[in-house]
């Protein structure tokens, strides 16, 4: 774990110094299960950050929604740095009107499976390196961390921020991209009629609530094309065909933007599985344009870019 | 009546009645728990410690309906939907709670709602009390509680190996004709344990003079504050067993005319044909979410349309919490409001 005082030291020294206007970062939630994100605007707000593994949400989702002018620092974990980069690349913030606090991470704990071992009414959870202990109304658990991490950080590859104006804790190994693999594995070995049960199962069990949409940090339309009513892209309802449609669309919008960092999946009240699409292309971004989303805050992902000698002349 | 069941001769039962009814009770689904009709070899998994995680109003208010079909040449026919006689088996008495609340709306004098009407006079509900309360609920504090009977056909109190069943119609006395009648003794060793799972349950916030003080407080920044990680996604709506807001759309590839489930919390929902948004963020979205529920259910029809089910709590992406919520505006400045 980093050392919560130093990023709270730094918050300080941005906000007291008026280096930015607004920190984001975590504080406590009413439950040991949900810290919430928050805003903190002055040096004594800062009192109240928390950094823990459960912090779940990726942050860069509130960038787009504050003044597109404000002066704004962020703890970043490895995705959140890129999501933050990918941001600045399709011209949504300006980089110079932002302060990264990066910090190495050890995966986020999925609040599911933390409940799912350790039952109802969960008090507190205490993590080191390779444990975690959660205190719940049955009693105590000991638990490996790998057992509780999200599936996303299972397969993440990069947990170091990439561009950090300053890092906190020492920079952990960074693993085999093709890790993320494994998500598509499964999937892309069934035939095409599994593949499309797998998906229909998947997809059917949508609410339509958008909580997928609203906590990824890159759908930031001002107008989703689900919500465009003249004229109507997709059915409207909770219907096969609508929320297909919702999942496809969804996931193709995403094609050379997602991080992996799974917050839509975190967010989704009916556990739907939906980085298995969005790993399939980041991995064709990467096997047919050697492109990572968000490496840097200059490289435009391949399907923004058009250059003269474009194969297709009809582009150019 | 008061009769014993025992826990193991549950399975049977349910299967007895699936002969007249379609009996639907809480299932696996992937991590979760949801209401699904029991097959004839199902498995009752009631033993979850809270509520399912789509609350049954779905039940009565299907996410997606189709309200009219048209036909080819400019005609109509109003929709029809096979309605079979139904039991709705161990939902929580929170969740039942919220049905009748749903009715304040749904069947009024004047207007009610042909299909909601349908499903409610055949489903008969028997509940299962929370014996242990469940964690992130809060019942008690809105009024309610974990063995609140009102609007229900039968109760369940688990008493170890079997369940004292309260009826209160007929239909739910007839579904367990030929069980025991339940002993003076076990009655109040129910009783018991009704009142010991009430007083388990802390205190959220405080009730009083809530609705004045959120009504008073329209314009403060107290709104700002408690919105601002808000994502404004439809979690606490949709799975809200009382949020009822719905959307009319014409579906016009299928020619027919279909009423969704819709989120205050949503842009869209409160967006007006000019382009014009009275509700244009996420601050004016929540004051309307917790106002609906803490002020203006009570000015309808005089109840709370919050049932402290927990499940917003619970499942807000960003761990939003009314019930923190409520507690701060605890503190916000009020005048007596002196009834004329
Ligand atoms: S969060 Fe889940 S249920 Fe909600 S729209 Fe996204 S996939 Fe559907
Ligand atoms: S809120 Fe009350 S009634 Fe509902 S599940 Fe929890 S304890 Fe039971
Ligand atoms: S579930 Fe949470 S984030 Fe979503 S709209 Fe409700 S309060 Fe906001
Ligand atoms: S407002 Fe929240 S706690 Fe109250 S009934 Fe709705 S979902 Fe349950």
């Amino acid at each position: 774990m980093p050392d919560i005082e130093a990023i709270k030291s730094e918050a300080k020294r941005l906000l007291s110094e008026g280096m930015v206007e607004v920190m984001l970062a975590f504080k406590a939630g009413e439950t040991p299960l949900h810290p919430q994100p928050a805003f903190f605007r002055t040096p004594d707000d800062v009192d109240e950050l928390v950094y823990s593994s459960l912090n779940q949400n990726n942050l860069a989702t509130y960038l787009t929604r504050l003044p597109k002018e404000s002066k704004v620092s962020m703890v970043v974990r490895g995705c959140e740095n890129r999501s933050v980069n990918a941001l600045v690349v399709e011209k949504q913030k300006s980089r110079d009107n932002l302060y990264l606090i990066g910090v190495p991470c050890e995966g986020i704990l999925d609040w599911r499976k933390i409940v799912a071992k350790a039952g109802e009414a969960v008090k507190s959870v205490n993590e080191s390196e390779q444990e975690v202990m959660v205190e719940s109304r049955s009693g105590y658990y000991l638990v490996e961390r790998k057992e509780l991490l999200h599936d996303s950080c299972m397969r993440c590859s990069h947990p170091n921020p990439v561009s950090a104006d300053i890092l906190i804790g020492e920079p952990l190994a960074e693993s085999d991209s093709n890790l993320a693999r494994e998500a598509v594995e499964e999937f892309e070995a069934l035939s095409v009629k599994e593949r499309y049960a797998w998906f229909r199962k998947e997809a059917e069990r949508c609410i339509r609530c958008y909580a997928c949409r609203e906590a990824c940090p890159m759908c930031y339309c001002t107008e989703c094309f689900v919500d465009h009513i003249e004229p109507r892209w997709t059915e409207s309802g909770a219907t096969p065909a609508g929320m297909q449609a919702w999942h496809i669309v969804r996931a193709f919008h995403q094609t050379g933007r997602c991080t992996s960092c799974g917050a839509c999946e975190r967010a989704c009240p009916m556990d739907i599985k939906m980085t298995y699409l969005t790993e399939k292309l980041n991995h064709d971004m990467k096997e047919k344009y050697n492109f990572e989303t968000g490496l840097d805050a200059q490289t435009k992902p391949p399907f923004a870019t058009v250059t003269l000698d474009d194969k297709n002349r009809f582009m150019v | 009546m008061n009769f014993i069941l025992e826990k193991q001769a549950l399975p049977d039962l349910l299967q007895t009645w699936r002969a007249n009814f379609d009996v639907y009770l809480p299932q696996n689904l992937e991590r979760f728990t949801h209401f699904m009709p029991l097959a004839a070899e199902g498995v009752t998994v009631i033993n979850e410690p809270h509520n399912t995680r789509i609350p049954p109003k779905a039940l009565f208010l299907p996410m997606t309906e189709t309200l009219v079909k048209f036909t080819r040449f400019g005609g109509y026919e109003n929709a029809k939907h096979e309605i079979e006689p139904r039991i709705v088996f161990a939902l929580r008495p929170c969740d039942a709670q919220a049905v009748q609340l749903l009715d304040t709306s749904f069947l009024q004098v004047k207007y009610s709602d042909p299909f909601w009407l349908e499903r409610r006079e055949k489903t008969i509900t028997v509940a299962l009390g929370c014996h242990e309360p469940c964690d992130n609920g809060f019942c008690t504090t809105v009024g309610y509680g974990p063995f609140n009977k009102a609007d229900l056909d039968a109760m369940l109190t688990d008493l170890g190996d079997f369940y004292l069943v309260e009826t209160f119609s007929e239909a739910a006395e007839t579904c367990f004709n030929g069980f025991a009648n339940a002993s003076e003794t076990i009655c109040v060793q129910a009783l018991e344990v009704q009142q010991r799972a009430h007083d388990q349950m802390p205190v959220a916030f405080e009730t009083e003079n809530l609705k004045e003080k959120l009504e008073q407080n329209f314009s403060s920044n107290y709104w700002d504050k408690v919105s601002l990680s808000c994502l404004g996604c439809g979690v606490c709506t949709f799975l809200c067993p009382t949020c009822f807001c719905f959307d009319i759309v014409d579906e016009t590839q299928r020619r027919e005319r279909v009423r969704n489930w819709d989120s205050c919390m949503f842009r869209t929902y409160s967006l007006e044909a000019s382009g014009h948004n009275p509700r244009p963020s996420r601050v004016e979205r929540t004051r309307q979410r917790l106002s609906h529920k803490y002020v203006y259910w009570l000015d309808q029809v005089n109840q709370i349309g919050c049932t402290g089910c927990g499940r917003c709590v619970r499942y807000c992406p960003v761990g939003l919490d009314i019930r923190s919520m409520l507690r701060q505006a605890q503190s916000l400045p009020f005048e007596v409001s002196h009834a004329s």
